[in-house]
């Protein structure tokens, strides 16, 4: 395998290799024992090996991650991938079968209660008791969290005013939308200031316009106070949006973990351009790209050519040679992948698979996908992506001819 | 395209072994009463809830002395004396020594109800406690709760509390007014206050509150198993329905014979209700509530 070939599965499993420091399951105080600064040593969250089994399979199998304090990290995957698991585990709520977990030091196997207070989760369904207000479901969780009532009180009219809820503060819940019951959950996730959010689906059920709302106040969130936030979730708009790492999560385990870009890079060498020439590209200039050094497909387009070239820098050279032979170049957009290629494109290599992890034998990498297979795709309204396989599918466009399509 | 390289890692895992356990920490009180008030105040907003749980004691507390006194004002009032035939002479001596109006009114509101009257804590408690941890599945809001810091001890605690205070605070709300409708529709025919007695001291403060506990025992357990309120009521109602009727008609003449007796049988309901509940607390955890979630 060539070296760009192995990339994606050295990216993946040097990101899933555990801390240095050989540091035990102690459970030890939340900010203590660390310099400031002090980042590398101490990430927000570190798993080893975490797995959870319930009698009807493995949830969640040999998850090792990392995340650093301040990062947003996607945890990506289809319904019983194993996102909301690792949350429960991570938070305490469920206890691990092997391996182990540290929340800002803690482990939660240990001292569970101490790794909640520091916490903040929001579930994918707001949880909030109907027949209480907004006040009475904020004010019990303030109380449970130890937070003396003048404060309390305080705190939920500072975090509702903020979230736009102030005027439903005295209603029972009964009456909210699904997008105000999330307003209000995020509310009361952030009441105690925690330093890690769990967001486990926070737009499900939303709509497009709520979604983007949430989004917003996720977005600004996650950059105030350096909060790690772990996002769950299975709409990768809003995980592109937000997320500084993805982790790509299939049956429990962990197929992929690392920022878009560096996935990529293992997934696919080249980037995919269009260069708009205003009408077909004649053979001469086909020809004369593909002589370019660096150039490594080229795809004759109704209104010009599709290239993948090795980098970036290739395409000032490959427009000037273009434009020597008298092409008139209107346009040149660079399509780097997305985070929807990305995924997809782990998704089917898993499924090719059918293994655990892609390690060692992932198979050589191709061209990024094209602006035609990418069409095939769907965002839908609500963030959500459709796959290829997914239905219905506009009419794909014709495929390029062979002699066209390779060089 | 550049790949980014990722640190380099070279680490051993953490060992697992000899990973301790948080020590033991007091009961966090705060947030138990937390827990309790916000559930309290629930019920008392839920009408699907508290209709059904106030039917039967208001039924059995302020319909039953209506309808004894007024039958036993009409007419030569109701003939007992066959019943208390079969009752032992200790027990029958005095109410036969009563003039005949009065002795049915001594008889059912006296003794007789006492020990049914242990049905409303059990009912009350059973009801409320179905929905300890069902009814949070049911509504979607268990998980929200597990992930807050509360101790699986002190949210079990918690539970128990929430079902068990709204329980004996609706047995001695109901004796009060038990008392006042009794005394006052007997009062054309007693002309005196008769109740209450020792032996509804008795049942009242010491043995309803021990049923109320053991009913919790059981069906707090069974909340937490079944995934919806129904489902804990249906499969409580195979456990907690046998001992209504276990309770009620062995206990019965129990309450009625002495004092001492009435005190006896408290204190093995509420040993059996200690054992169950402090059992059920022993083996609730969050990991068994959220696995069946």
């Amino acid at each position: 395998m060539d070296q760009t070939g192995a990339s994606f599965a050295r990216v993946a499993l040097r990101y899933v290799t555990p801390r240095a420091d050989g540091q035990t399951g102690h459970s030890t105080p939340i900010g203590g024992g660390a310099a400031a600064g002090d980042v590398l040593s101490n990430p927000a969250i570190e798993t080893y090996e975490l797995t959870r089994r319930f009698p009807s399979g493995v949830a969640l199998d040999h998850l090792t991650l990392r995340v650093e304090p301040g990062e947003v990290l996607a945890l990506l995957g289809p319904n019983g991938a194993g996102k909301t698991t690792t949350v429960r585990l991570l938070n305490g709520v469920l206890r691990p079968n092997g391996g182990w977990a540290k929340v800002l030091g803690v482990d939660p196997e240990v001292d569970p209660n101490e790794v909640r207070r520091h916490t903040g989760v929001l579930t994918e369904h707001a949880g909030l008791d109907e027949r209480l207000t907004a006040v009475e479901n904020l004010l019990a969780t303030a109380r449970i969290r130890g937070l003396d009532d003048q404060l309390a009180r305080r705190r939920i009219g500072e975090m509702l005013e903020r979230f736009g809820m102030s005027d439903r503060a005295d209603e029972p819940v009964r009456g909210a939308s699904t997008g105000q019951r999330k307003r209000i959950a995020l509310a009361r996730a952030l009441l105690h200031e925690p330093e890690v959010l769990f967001l486990d689906e926070p737009t499900s059920g939303l709509d497009p316009s709520a979604i983007r709302d949430v989004v917003d106040l996720i977005g600004s969130l996650a950059t105030e106070h350096g909060r790690t936030v772990v996002l769950c979730t299975h709409f990768l708009g809003e995980a592109g949006q937000l997320a500084d790492r993805m982790a790509v999560l299939s049956h429990g385990r962990l197929h992929a973990f690392g920022r878009p870009s560096e996935l990529a890079s293992g997934l696919w060498r080249g980037l995919p351009t269009e260069i708009d020439l205003g009408g077909p590209a004649t053979d001469d200039l086909v020809a004369a790209a593909r002589g370019v050094r660096g150039v490594q497909l080229v795809h004759a387009l109704p209104n010009g050519l599709e290239v993948v070239v090795d980098e970036r820098q290739v395409l000032p050279q490959l427009i000037s040679r273009l434009v020597e032979l008298d092409a008139e170049v209107f346009g040149v957009v660079p399509h780097p992948p997305t985070l929807e290629d990305v995924y997809f494109e782990i998704e089917a290599r898993v499924a090719t698979k059918g293994s655990s992890q892609l390690d060692g034998e992932v198979p050589p990498p191709v061209a990024p996908p094209s602006a035609a297979t990418r069409k095939r795709r769907h965002v839908r309204a609500d963030g959500g992506v459709v796959g290829p396989s997914t239905p219905p599918p506009p009419p794909p466009p014709p495929a390029p001819h062979p002699e066209e399509a390779t060089r | 395209m550049t790949v980014v390289e990722p640190t380099p890692a070279t680490a051993a895992p953490a060992p697992t072994a000899g990973r301790g356990r948080a020590p033991r920490v007091p009961i966090d009180w705060q947030a138990v009463w937390a827990v309790v008030n916000k559930d309290v105040t629930a019920v008392r907003r839920s009408k699907a809830v508290v209709l059904p749980m106030l039917l039967v004691p208001v039924l059995m507390l302020v319909g039953l002395p209506l309808f004894i006194s007024f039958a036993s004002a009409r007419n030569g009032g109701l003939h007992i004396d066959s019943f208390l035939s079969n009752v032992p002479h200790h027990l029958a001596a005095p109410i036969l020594s009563l003039p005949p109006k009065q002795q049915a009114i001594v008889l059912v509101l006296g003794f007789l109800v006492a020990p049914l009257f242990l049905i409303v804590p059990l009912m009350v408690s059973a009801v409320l406690a179905a929905d300890a941890f069902a009814g949070e599945k049911e509504r979607k809001t268990l998980e929200t709760l597990m992930h807050l810091p509360i101790s699986d001890r002190d949210l079990y605690l918690s539970k128990l509390l929430s079902a068990f205070i709204p329980s004996v605070v609706i047995s001695w709300v109901g004796f009060a007014i038990y008392l006042v409708v009794s005394n006052a529709s007997a009062w054309p025919i007693m002309h005196r206050i008769f109740l209450p007695t020792w032996l509804w001291a008795v049942v009242i403060f010491w043995v309803a509150p021990a049923v109320a506990a053991l009913g919790l025992g059981v069906m707090v357990r069974v909340s937490a198993r079944a995934r919806t309120s129904q489902e804990a009521n249906q499969l409580g109602g195979t456990v907690i329905l046998p001992i209504v009727i276990l309770v009620v008609g062995q206990t019965s003449f129990l309450l009625l014979a002495q004092i001492w007796v009435s005190l006896t049988v408290g204190a093995v309901v509420w040993a059996i209700a200690i054992w169950l509940n402090l059992r059920g607390a022993r083996r609730f955890t969050r990991d068994m509530l959220a696995t069946r979630l």
